[in-house]
C-alpha cells in the first residue's frame, strides 16, 4: 500500500522544502490549542458580561479606544484601556475573545475531520463501484454525481440545514472531566447537522477520484490474474482496487479538510451552525461592531486562515510527494 | 446503447468525458444537453423532496400569525397542499417546465420576477470577479513558472496559498475595515446604482459619473469574490506551465530559434489553458456559493442575498426558484465549456 519508494519520496520532499515543516508545526500547534483549550483558556468562553467598570468591552491589551456609554441616564464618552485580565479583549456580549479563540479551534478541526470522513465514507465506495463495474451502474451513479455537482455545496448545505435544523450535540469534555481545568464548560457542542451536511455535499469529489482510479486499475494485469483465479468482484475491489487507489484519495482528503473547515466557517457566519463556539459565528457577531471594535472579528479570521493554511501546506506536500493525478479541488 | 470505450488511453481529465471519444461534436453536444436536462430535473426533484420533508405547514408561513383555522384550511386548499404528494410533484414539475415557479410565500410576488430582477447584480459581480482573477492570475502564474524558485515565484506561491486559505467573508470584512473605513478609499454601504442604469445615464446625458460610482462600489466585492479564483488560477497556470515547459516541443522550438516570449505565450500558455478551462467550469458552483457569501457581506442586491433572505423566511418557492436557476446556469456554462474544450482539443470529438 505504502511502498518504500513512496516513503522515501515523502521524506525527501519534506526535508527539501520549508513549507511542509511550517504546515506541520502550525497544525500541531492548533491541535494542541484545541485539545487543551480548557487548560489554556483564561475564562469560560460562554460566560458573558465581562465589561469594564464603565460598562464597555475591553480592547486587546496595550490598546485603547473611545466609546460612548450610558451612565446615570446620560451618555458620556470614555476612553477604555486594555486589561491583562482579557489579553485579546472581550466581544460585544462581554465574552473573553482569547478563550473563545481557543475553543473555536475545536469546532473547526472536529467538523473538518468528521465531515471529511463522512465524505470519504460515501464517496469512495460509490466511485469504486461505478468505476469497477462500469456500464449502467457507472452511468447511473455518475449522473447522480452530476446532479450533486450542479448544486453549489454551500447552497445545498444551507437547504439541508434549513430542513433538518441545526441539532447540535454535546460531547463531554475529556480535559475538564479529568479535572485538569476548573470553571470551564463540562461539554463541547458539536454542530450535528453541519458535520453530516458538509460530508453530504462534498462526497462527489471523492467519488470522481475513486472512479477514475478504479477505471484504470480494473484493467491491470494483477486484477486480470486475480479474476482468472476465480476471485470474486468483492474480493478484487477490497483487496486490489481499494488499496491501490488510496494515494489520490489521501491527498484529496487532506485538501478537503481545508475545504470543509472553510465551509463550516461560512455556514456559521451565515448563522446556520448550531454552536456559538465557532470562529465563523464569532466573525459574524463582530461584523456589527466592525468599525468600533474590530478585534472581535479579526482574531477568529486569523484562526481560520492559519488552520486552513496548515492543512493546505500538508496537502501540497503529499500531492508533490505522491504525485497523483487529481482533477481540481472542490469547495 | 453500445459504445466503444477505451479508458486506459485517457488521462484523468479525459476520463470524465471518456464516453465521447468517438463522437462528433454535434452528437457530443446533444448528449451533453440531454444530460444537462436530467441534471436540472434532478435538482428540481431534490428541492421538491426537501420541501416535502421540511417541518412546518406552508400555509402557516404564508399567513400572518394568528390566522384562523378556516383561513389556513382555505389556503391549503387553494395552494393544492391537500392533494396527494405525487399530484403536487407533477403540478410543480409542470410549472417549472413552462417557467412558472409559483409565488413567494412571503411577499406573494411571482418568483420569476424576483429571481430575474436580481440576476444582473450577481452577473456583474461574477464577471468582475472573474476579470480580477484572470487579469492577475495568468501573468502571475506565467512569471511564477518561468522564474521557478526565485523570489517572485515564492511571492506568487505565498499569495496563492493565502488566497485559497482565506474565508471570503472575513476577507470582505477586512477589506471594508482597512480600505473602506480606515483608508477611506472605497464606499462601504449598499450601492446606489447598478451597471444597467449607469450605462443608461451615460448614453442619455453623456455623464460617466454613475459608471465611476458603480466601479467604486463593485471594487471590494469583486476582489473578495475573485481572490480564491485568482489563487486557484495562479496555481493551475503555474503547475500547468511547468509541465508544459518541460515538453520536447518547447526545446525544439527554442532550438529552432523562436523567441522565448512567443513560445511561452503562444504555444505553452495556450496548451496550459485547456485543462484550466475545464477545472474552472466545474468551479462555477463555487463561484455561486462565494457570491452568496460576498453578497451577504456587502449587502449586494444579487441572487445570493435573496437566497439567504428566502432561507431565513423559509420561503420555499423563492428558494427553489433561485436554486434551480443556479443549476440551469451551472449546467449551461459547463456545456459551453465542454464545447470549447472539444473544440480546442480535437481528440475529444474526432471520429
Amino acid at each position: 500500500m505504502i511502498s518504500k519508494r513512496v516513503k522515501s519520496n515523502l521524506k525527501q520532499t519534506f526535508s527539501e522544502s520549508l513549507l511542509p515543516k511550517i504546515g506541520l508545526v502550525l497544525l500541531l500547534s492548533i491541535l494542541f490549542m484545541a485539545m487543551f483549550a480548557p487548560v489554556l483558556a483564561t475564562h469560560d468562553p460562554t460566560r458573558t458580561g465581562h465589561y469594564t467598570e464603565e460598562g464597555a468591552e475591553y480592547p486587546p491589551l496595550g490598546h485603547e479606544y473611545t466609546t460612548q456609554v450610558a451612565a446615570d441616564g446620560e451618555i458620556g464618552e470614555v476612553t477604555v484601556q486594555g486589561s491583562s485580565e482579557h489579553v485579546l479583549g472581550t466581544n460585544n456580549v462581554g465574552q473573553d475573545v482569547y478563550s473563545r479563540f481557543l475553543y473555536g479551534a475545536r469546532v473547526s478541526l472536529l467538523v473538518g475531520l468528521l465531515g471529511t470522513s463522512m465524505a470519504v465514507a460515501i464517496g469512495v465506495p460509490v466511485g469504486l463501484v461505478a468505476g469497477y463495474y462500469g456500464g449502467r451502474i457507472d452511468d447511473g451513479l455518475m449522473r447522480i454525481a452530476d446532479v450533486m455537482l450542479a448544486f453549489p455545496a454551500l447552497v445545498l448545505a444551507l437547504a439541508l440545514i434549513g430542513v433538518f435544523g441545526e441539532s447540535p450535540f454535546y460531547v463531554p469534555d475529556p480535559i475538564v472531566r479529568a479535572g485538569l481545568a476548573e470553571g470551564m464548560p463540562e461539554s463541547i457542542p458539536i454542530p450535528g447537522t453541519v458535520t453530516i451536511v458538509v460530508g453530504l455535499v462534498t462526497w462527489v469529489w471523492f467519488a470522481r477520484v475513486a472512479r477514475g482510479e478504479a477505471l484504470s486499475i480494473r484493467n491491470e494485469e494483477y486484477v486480470k490474474a486475480a479474476r482468472s483465479f476465480g476471485a470474486s468482484n468483492r474480493t478484487i475491489l477490497l483487496k486490489h482496487v481499494l488499496p491501490n487507489s488510496l494515494t489520490p484519495i489521501i491527498v484529496l482528503a487532506t485538501i478537503q479538510v481545508a475545504v470543509i473547515i472553510l465551509l463550516e466557517a461560512s455556514l456559521a457566519y451565515l448563522g446556520f451552525s448550531g454552536t456559538t463556539l465557532s470562529w465563523g459565528y464569532e466573525i459574524e457577531r463582530g461584523q456589527d461592531v466592525l468599525r468600533t471594535r474590530p478585534w472581535v472579528s479579526m482574531l477568529p479570521g486569523i484562526g481560520i486562515v492559519l488552520a486552513v493554511i496548515s492543512v493546505n501546506l500538508l496537502g501540497d506536500w503529499l500531492r508533490d510527494a505522491l504525485d497523483p493525478n487529481i482533477e481540481g479541488e472542490g469547495r | 446503447m453500445k459504445r466503444k470505450r477505451d479508458y486506459q488511453a485517457l488521462d484523468s481529465l479525459d476520463t470524465v468525458y471518456g464516453y465521447y471519444i468517438q463522437m462528433t461534436l454535434g452528437k457530443f453536444l446533444v448528449r451533453r444537453i440531454l444530460q444537462g436536462v436530467f441534471v436540472i430535473w434532478g435538482v428540481i426533484t431534490i428541492m421538491f423532496g426537501l420541501r416535502a420533508v421540511s417541518p412546518g405547514d406552508p400555509a402557516n408561513l404564508m399567513l400572518a400569525e394568528g390566522a384562523t383555522q378556516a383561513l389556513v384550511e382555505q389556503v391549503r386548499e387553494e395552494e393544492g397542499l391537500n392533494e396527494p404528494i405525487y399530484v403536487q410533484y407533477f403540478d410543480y414539475l409542470q410549472g417549472m417546465v413552462v417557467g412558472d415557479f409559483g409565488y413567494s410565500w412571503q411577499s406573494n410576488r411571482e418568483v420569476e420576477a424576483m429571481v430575474i430582477e436580481r440576476i444582473p447584480a450577481t452577473i456583474e459581480l461574477a464577471v468582475a470577479a472573474t476579470i480580477v482573477a484572470i487579469v492577475i492570475a495568468i501573468p502571475l502564474g506565467v512569471i511564477s513558472a518561468t522564474r521557478r524558485n526565485q523570489p517572485s515565484d515564492y511571492g506568487a506561491t505565498l499569495f496563492s496559498l493565502l488566497g485559497i486559505s482565506t474565508p471570503n467573508f472575513w476577507l470582505g470584512l477586512m477589506l471594508i475595515l482597512i480600505l473602506g473605513v480606515w483608508a477611506g478609499l472605497f464606499p462601504t454601504g449598499r450601492r446606489p446604482v447598478g451597471f444597467g442604469p449607469a450605462v443608461l445615464t451615460l448614453a442619455q446625458t453623456g455623464s460617466p459619473s454613475d459608471i465611476f460610482t458603480w466601479l467604486k462600489y463593485i471594487a471590494l466585492p469583486a476582489i473578495t469574490l475573485g481572490t480564491y479564483f485568482t489563487a486557484l488560477i495562479t496555481r493551475l497556470t503555474r503547475s500547468g506551465m511547468v509541465d508544459e515547459l518541460g515538453k520536447p516541443y518547447v526545446t525544439a522550438s527554442q532550438a529552432k530559434g523562436l523567441p522565448a516570449v512567443l513560445v511561452r505565450y503562444k504555444h505553452v500558455l495556450r496548451n496550459t489553458m485547456i485543462p484550466i478551462l475545464t477545472v474552472l467550469g466545474l468551479q462555477i458552483g463555487t463561484l455561486m456559493g462565494g457570491a452568496v457569501i460576498t453578497e451577504t457581506v456587502f449587502n449586494w442586491p444579487g441572487l445570493g442575498l435573496r437566497l439567504i433572505d428566502a432561507l431565513d423566511a423559509r420561503d420555499w418557492p423563492l428558494m427553489q426558484g433561485i436554486v434551480v436557476f443556479i443549476a440551469i446556469a451551472f449546467v449551461s456554462i459547463n456545456i459551453v465549456v465542454d464545447a470549447l474544450y472539444a473544440y480546442l482539443n480535437p481528440q475529444v470529438s474526432d471520429e
